[in-house]
């Protein structure tokens, strides 16, 4: 093999022919970078100033400075749409890793007929979201399917019809309720995700767990055989295999599949707008479903400043549990 | 989910600023192309002030005073949502103004989904129709920047006068004393019901004379049959609004300023309802397995509910077997008060064909315009002198909500959403047994408060 010569920077402005194909390169990317410059980078600085203005979409914008970023914490929906998510990231991102792993590991395993079982567990994952939120729907309906279920196996056990996309019941009160306590509204916080949200919560981690068994799955095949076979060797057993091998060999994957889940959780709206608009009680408002309420003024004057504002405090929640998470699991991933 | 997919291919910490970027400026690619540039052709004339006196000979129509000299040749955009139903009613409309306009020709091009969304991007965008819907989402994100036209200057050339028409109805569409939409329609409640469970429940059927107990005694006996629920209520402020008014309770003070939600009068009618809902004879449409309950007499799941004059066509087009009557409100301790919903038609300020556009409008909203669309069945006139119009029998029941004193239009100022929205809680609370009576109230009033002085 040749040995890798490191690629000499190359002078464009005295390298007439350096100079050339970087035109011609910058000729070919062009429309694509035309296309981001003004739908997406110009976009967002249009964004970035909006934030700082009473705009409306109608009116002129006037410059009001921090105003909206503060209201967003004193008009107290924003600070309940993040609450909210909190619960669902803490759920939702745990539990849809652990379920994509657990799948891929299963599959992985060379047995007749893995192909199909690999076809049938993507298949919710390649179906359109709303799709699969309206058939959701029917599940949930309090005269549905889950509750029909449900009244089958345990209603010798009092089970009563629960009104899933109704319910604002949170977890904790519950839990607190059945020893005869209570949580007052005022402290709503402590009330923990309603039952809707769960039913919510169950449906996402349904839906996304195949997308990330898939990179789990094509992980696990790029890991050497070798590592297995010299393990078994030495007297592993599957479980250490799996514990010492697996795991840390997907530590890259996993680090993917949990930013991935959780930008995807923190921006969760379809199925929210489909089944609930936020309701009830707000027990599933999110932000990205409050922004576009604010900025389509669905319930008012439209408030498009107040609106930006939000997605940039939200955007700046995403970058930031990124941040952390990439430095949580990439630490790990040196010892090895 | 499918962003998902697509971060895969991006860098993620672009992706997560640009996706959230998107969600929240979501109608900011078509407000970047004009941010204030709609306001300046906002700035010419307003419609029909220069207009040449109505000199012209009235038209056909005998009950105009005058015609609005239309700009030669012009070609209007009309759009609005609906069905195919109101689309045909929409279509005969132009026919019959091209009688008396065969000058301006009429782009119909209804948007029946999102039409709200649509109309605010096109009007950022400067590429709104002419002539439109006008709802109080649209009434107040367009009103107050003078996107659509004040309609008083020409309402008096053709002989319009705000007073011709059932007074709530113009609530909405006014703004500083003017007028920049007229109602194309409008809807009340009714008590709506399947004789057949009164029949099994052994009871009369309902009488005009009827009071809240009445109510209560019926739907008691009703869900006592096991084949029927009783009565079906949403916990919703448009349709709790009956009892609310009926109690003498408002939501706020006539300036939309003061909220007035934590009044004994709300609290007492809260508690009725309340008390039905407790003894189970007072269902959600949810309970019964229904969408709304409309559906749930459709299905025959209820005795009977509170609804309005879209159940003819509703029924018609899905439960045509279905027997259902309708009857007006029973009354309560302060007589018989409604809640009227309405929306109107406006005339964008931007127009190209300023005379045409407003011509065409309130040709729409005409009195002889509506003696037509009454006929049909499909919209009540908004006309005081028009209300023997109504053809269905159970649709006119409905429709004498319109004229009780104490009938209310779904209106609280610019932030009619949010206030409703916030007394929708206190209702869900009540009926989810999470709060009490006077707890629920407490809150919205704050709620409201904050809502009204947005």
């Amino acid at each position: 093999m040749a040995a890798i010569t490191p690629v000499r920077r190359r002078n464009l402005l005295t390298d007439r022919r350096a100079r050339d194909e970087a035109i011609i390169a910058y000729l070919f990317i062009s429309p694509y970078l035309l296309i981001t410059l003004i739908f997406t980078i110009g976009v967002v600085l249009f964004a970035i100033y909006i934030s700082f203005t009473n705009f409306d979409l109608f009116t002129a914008p006037q410059w009001v400075g921090l105003e909206n970023y503060v209201r967003a914490f004193n008009e107290g929906k924003f600070v309940r749409s993040l609450v909210n998510t909190l619960w669902y990231v803490a759920i939702v991102v745990p539990a849809q890793t652990s379920i994509a792993l657990l799948l891929a590991v299963i599959l992985n395993v060379k047995v007749r007929g893995s192909q199909f079982f690999r076809t049938i567990f993507y298949a919710p994952s390649v179906t359109s979201s709303v799709a699969i939120t309206l058939i959701f729907w029917w599940l949930y309906l309090k005269t549905g399917f889950l509750n029909f279920f449900l009244a089958q196996i345990l209603g010798p056990l009092g089970f009563t019809p629960v009104d899933w996309l109704e319910d604002a019941r949170g977890l904790f009160q519950i839990i607190i309720r059945a020893f005869g306590g209570n949580i007052p509204s005022d402290f709503w916080y402590l009330r923990g995700p309603s039952i809707t949200w769960l039913a919510i919560m169950f449906q996402n981690i349904f839906t996304t767990s195949p997308t990330f068994m898939i990179m789990f799955l094509a992980a696990l095949q790029e890991i050497p055989p070798t590592l297995y076979e010299a393990a078994s060797i030495d007297g592993a057993t599957g479980r250490d295999q799996f514990w010492k091998i697996t795991l840390p060999m997907l530590r890259p994957v996993i680090l993917l599949v949990v930013v991935l889940g959780t930008i995807g959780t923190w921006l969760v709206f379809d199925q929210v707008a489909i089944l609930t608009a936020g309701g009830p009680l707000d027990t599933t408002l999110t932000p990205v479903f409050l922004i576009y309420t604010e900025a389509l003024g669905k319930s008012g004057p439209p408030r498009a400043g107040f609106a930006a504002a939000m997605a940039f405090m939200l955007a700046a929640i995403i970058f930031a549990f990124t941040i952390v998470q990439r430095r949580f699991i990439e630490r790990g991933t040196e010892s090895y | 989910m499918k962003n998902k997919l697509l971060l895969i291919s991006v860098s993620l910490l672009l992706a997560g600023l640009v996706l959230v970027g998107c969600g929240g400026g979501g109608a900011s690619p078509a407000a970047t192309t004009a941010p204030s540039g709609g306001g300046t052709q906002a700035t010419s004339a307003p419609v029909a002030t220069n207009a040449p006196a109505a000199t012209t000979a009235p038209s056909g129509g005998g009950t105009t005073a005058g015609k609005i000299q239309a700009e030669d040749g012009a070609t209007i955009v009309f759009s609005g949502w609906g069905d195919q139903t109101e689309q045909k009613v929409y279509r005969d409309s132009i026919a019959r103004f091209n009688k008396t306009y065969p000058n301006v020709k009429v782009d119909y091009q209804p948007i029946p989904d999102k039409f709200q969304d649509k109309l605010k991007a096109s009007m950022a965008a400067g590429t709104a129709p002419d002539v439109f819907y006008v709802d109080n989402q649209l009434m107040t994100a367009f009103a107050p920047s003078g996107k659509i036209a004040p309609l008083d200057e020409s309402m008096k050339q053709v002989g319009v006068k705000r007073e011709d028409f059932i007074p709530q109805l113009l609530t909405i569409f006014t703004s500083n004393g003017k007028t920049y939409a007229l109602p194309k329609d409008w809807g009340t409640l009714g008590l709506v019901y399947l004789p057949e469970a009164f029949q099994a429940a052994g009871i009369a059927e309902p009488t005009p004379d009827w009071k809240w107990d009445d109510v209560k005694k019926a739907a008691d006996a009703i869900s006592k049959t096991g084949k029927f629920k009783g009565f079906c209520q949403n916990a919703e402020f448009p349709r709790f609004a009956v009892w609310a008014f009926e109690n003498g309770a408002t939501v706020a003070s006539d300036d939309y300023k003061t909220a007035k939600v934590d009044t004994p009068e709300m609290k007492q009618a809260a508690q009725f309802v309340a008390d039905m809902v407790k003894s189970g004879s007072l269902v959600k449409p949810k309970d019964v397995g229904a969408g709304w309950c409309g559906e749930a007499i459709g299905k025959k799941l209820v005795g009977f509910t509170y609804e309005g004059g879209w159940m003819v066509n509703f029924m018609n087009e899905n439960y045509k077997d279905v027997k259902w009557k309708a009857i007006e409100l029973p009354g309560g301790p302060k007589g018989k008060a409604d809640y009227i919903f309405t929306n109107g038609i406006g005339v964008n300020a931007a127009s190209k064909f300023p005379k045409a556009a407003t011509a065409f409008a309130l040709y729409l909203t005409s009195r002889e315009n509506f003696a037509e669309i009454a006929k049909t069945g499909f919209a009540y006139s908004p006309y005081l002198d028009q209300q023997a119009l109504v053809p269905d029998p159970n649709s006119a029941q409905i429709a004498k909500g319109g004229s009780y004193p104490g009938s209310h239009a779904e209106y609280w100022g610019p932030n009619t959403g949010k206030v409703q929205d916030a007394l929708g809680k206190a209702l869900e609370r009540i009926y989810a047994g999470d709060a009490t009576v006077d707890e629920a109230f407490k809150q919205a009033q704050t709620e409201v408060q904050a809502a009204l002085s947005q």
